[in-house]
């Protein structure tokens, strides 16, 4: 090593450590938050949002904080982050400088927050009251079922629910009213249905985005807990050695889908196109029907053919039960924050009546308080919420690492765009399921 | 993580490549002696100490740490369970990654190779043909204009009634391939690879060949010499070390290929592109951020790791390949 080359590396790996102890003196000091030991009204608290400034969800969003704000002379500092903020919670998580509440889908928060304890229970936000009423009653009870996966270990709450994602069958009611009046009830109706219109030929029976996974997957899901219960997709993906996959009724399903694919219902080209082709078809009344999320009025509303109305009804299953997908958007509080009691008297304000409704009519969305205002796009699907015997979140809320983009969504991808029979489709699943499980 | 591992590939292998040029100086250098030596070894630490230690808080560190969490189980947050190597035993023995890594190879190589015929065919086209400038900006511009772009683009060029089905139809074609079947994707990204990295390279080696002087090639002219034995007998000798510098650099932006597959294949909606067109870096990204299911950082920190190692190896390999005796003219 020459002379400069012996003098400079040590001083720089000194700066380096010096660095280094500096970071690390930040992330490793104790943590500072003890609830309830801090009643005491903050300045201000830190609201991170899913939401970006702008649409319609954020208008009403800011609103209510706004009210907030008046009532309790707290100021919200709000970052309307987008849906990134799920990424940058992460990183966040990591620090002592984390925001006091957080929205977001349960889908995007249950990964990162489900097995990792930085969720703080949100007791705190039911129990407080809201028009006279705790918000655990505002909250109808059968979306606090442990099949709604919202409990955290000690069986408290980690997610504050305001709004809901459903989905249905949707279709254009001012061509097709018969569907509106008389929905098809049971798979084999439906069948019968898509039949008529393949007949009929003037238009497609069924639009999807097959590059979307999530799509797909949900033909497939969303019929085995429709026709299973809730569970019993959990039951299929947690199924060691694959043997739950032999189950006559797994391939009763994984058949329906292979007729759909390779009987020409799917509209032509939806195996290579890019989201939202199919989408925009269906829209433009190229196909009858779309199994697609309840926010399909809101997103689609923009392009929809002249005089369109959106109709749906529930995927048909042939059960009596009726199980309804029901994903909750709501609010967390994170473990580390400091005002942790003032958040969550923020989150519940969100569950005031003037909200919801603002909810419900404004952003269009489906509010979690049945007693609030609401679209009517949104009829059928929030009266199949009602009637639901039970909900459950798509995929019944199962977040094994890798399983759903590694295995599940390919190969119901593969089923679905007609690459592999039904046959195929259960041998593979099984086979995974076995792999995976030696790994994990 | 692999977002922090990530970068650290073109650095270290840069900074192999610094290495082994500052060796070579070494070399040639008889000992430093004198006011003006010593003056300048007085300001190496105040000159080169800020971005040492910014290079090792960005770069170094984050990489180390890397290292550190692919022995380990963790979702990002909480907990940390160490696993010593398993990480790597399992995603060698993954299928997905052994296909996500070929298609990195397929990236490197194939199109490598396209991208480098081509240049090359056309610097002996561009040093002398009217308009060379205009020429040049056009074959470079695909490189400006933001991999989003195409991706965006994909969808109104090739979806079923797209743009390229339309043309096709004028001229007769009722029933066109399916574009963006999930088998078809990987072959179109390469080809937008090719579209879009060319230029780049061209620019860069056409460089050299202007640095080369035109009594060269007049008597290239004199003596007959057809195209191929220009370029065999001047060009590429005389751009060799361009050439070698090409190559490294292409190897280092091949193996971090992630965007133009995830905008092709997927992204609209969030989701994760098909399989079929997986690189190491897209299942890095899944693994780590792939959002629907728990994260795995040990797992995906892995795979970075080894794309890291993948660069550093065809990196020496290259370098021993391509050494030369530099020419001067």
């Amino acid at each position: 090593m020459s002379n400069v080359a012996r003098k400079l590396v040590p001083t720089l790996l000194a700066g380096a450590m010096l660095t280094l102890a500096a970071c690390s003196s930040g992330g490793g000091s104790t943590d500072p938050a003890e609830p309830g030991s801090t009643p005491d009204k903050p300045e201000s608290i830190t609201y991170w949002s899913m939401w970006k400034e702008g649409e319609p969800q954020q208008v009403v969003l800011a609103n209510a904080v706004k009210s907030w704000e008046e009532e309790t002379g707290i100021d919200v500092d709000v970052q309307w982050q987008g849906r990134a903020v799920n990424q940058k919670l992460t990183p966040a998580l990591n620090t002592n400088k984390v925001p006091d509440i957080v929205d977001g889908a349960y889908n995007a928060l249950a990964p990162i927050l489900a097995t990792t304890g930085q969720a703080a229970s949100m007791q705190g936000a039911y129990d407080t009251e809201v028009d006279g009423k705790k918000v655990s009653e505002l909250i109808p009870e059968k979306y606090l079922t442990e099949d709604s996966k919202l409990n955290l270990e000690d069986g408290s709450p980690w997610l504050m629910p305001y709004s809901i994602s459903s989905e249905a069958i949707w279709f254009n009611a001012a061509e097709h009213p018969e569907w509106a009046s008389a929905p098809p009830q049971t798979w084999d109706d439906f069948m019968k249905v898509l039949d008529e219109v393949k007949a009929g030929g003037e238009e497609a029976p069924i639009a999807l985005d097959g590059d979307i996974g999530g799509y797909n997957a949900s033909w497939f899901g969303s019929q085995i807990i429709g026709e299973g219960g809730p569970g019993s997709m959990e039951e299929l993906i947690t199924s060691e050695d694959g043997a739950a996959w032999d189950a006559p009724e797994v391939m009763e399903i994984a058949k329906r889908l292979e007729t759909l694919a390779k009987g020409g219902y799917f509209i032509d080209g939806y195996n290579a196109s890019k989201f939202p082709a199919q989408q925009q078809a269906w829209a433009s009344n190229k196909a009858a029907f779309l199994f697609n999320g309840s926010w399909i009025p809101a997103e689609t509303g923009t392009y929809v053919a002249d005089g369109f109305e959106f109709g749906s009804f529930p995927l048909p299953t042939n059960t009596e039960e009726q199980y309804a997908r029901a994903e909750f958007t709501g609010y967390i509080v994170p473990v580390k924050s400091k005002n942790q009691e003032w958040a969550m008297n923020f989150a519940a304000s969100v569950l005031s009546k003037a909200n919801q409704d603002a909810w419900g009519t404004e952003a269009k969305q489906i509010p979690v308080r049945q007693d609030a205002e609401t679209s009517p796009e949104l009829d059928s699907v929030i009266e199949n919420l009602k009637n639901a015997d039970g909900v459950y979140p798509a995929l019944d809320g199962t977040f094994f690492p890798g399983y759903t983009e590694k295995v599940l969504f390919p190969n119901v991808t593969d089923l679905i765009l007609g690459k592999i029979s039904a046959e195929e489709f259960v041998a593979k699943m099984k086979q995974a399921n076995i792999d995976y499980w030696k790994t994990q | 993580m692999s977002t922090a591992a990530t970068p650290t590939l073109s650095d270290a292998s840069a900074a192999d490549s610094t290495r082994g040029r500052g060796g070579g100086r070494r070399k040639s250098k008889s000992a430093p002696t004198g006011i003006i030596d010593r003056q300048r070894r007085k300001l190496l630490i105040p000159l080169v100490g800020p971005a040492f230690i910014f290079y090792t808080v960005l770069f170094i560190i984050p990489s180390i740490w890397a290292i550190w969490i692919s022995l380990h189980d963790w979702a990002g947050l909480g907990p940390m369970k160490f696993v010593g190597l398993r990480n790597y035993t399992l995603i060698a023995q993954d299928p997905l990654f052994q296909q996500s890594f070929l298609n990195t190879l397929k990236l490197l190589f194939i199109v490598g190779v396209v991208i480098f015929v081509v240049a090359f065919a056309l610097s002996l086209v561009l040093r002398d043909m009217w308009g060379k400038s205009a020429v040049r900006s056009i074959i470079f511009f695909p490189h400006l204009v933001n991999a989003l772009v195409y991706g965006a683009l994909a969808g109104f060029i090739f979806n079923p009634n797209g743009l390229v089905n339309k043309i096709l139809l004028v001229f007769g074609v009722e029933a066109p391939p399916l574009w963006l079947k999930s088998d078809n994707i990987f072959p179109i990204i390469m080809a937008t690879l090719v579209l879009t990295m060319t230029g780049y390279y061209t620019t860069i080696l056409m460089a050299g060949v202007d640095r080369i002087p035109p009594s060269l090639f007049e008597d290239c002219a004199l003596a007959g010499a057809n195209a191929w034995q220009r370029l065999r007998y001047v060009i590429l000798p005389l751009t060799w070390d361009i050439f070698g510098t090409c190559a490294v650099l292409w190897t280092i932006t091949s193996v971090k290929i992630f965007e133009v597959v995830w905008l092709f294949g997927g992204g609209a909606a969030g989701g994760a592109p098909p399989l079929e067109t997986w690189t190491v870096a897209v299942f890095t990204y899944v693994t780590a951020f792939g959002g629907k299911t728990i994260p795995a950082y040990g797992q995906a920190t892995a795979a970075a790791i080894i794309s890291l190692l993948l660069v550093l190896v065809l990196v020496v390999l290259l370098r021993r390949l391509m050494r030369r005796e530099a020419l001067e003219f």
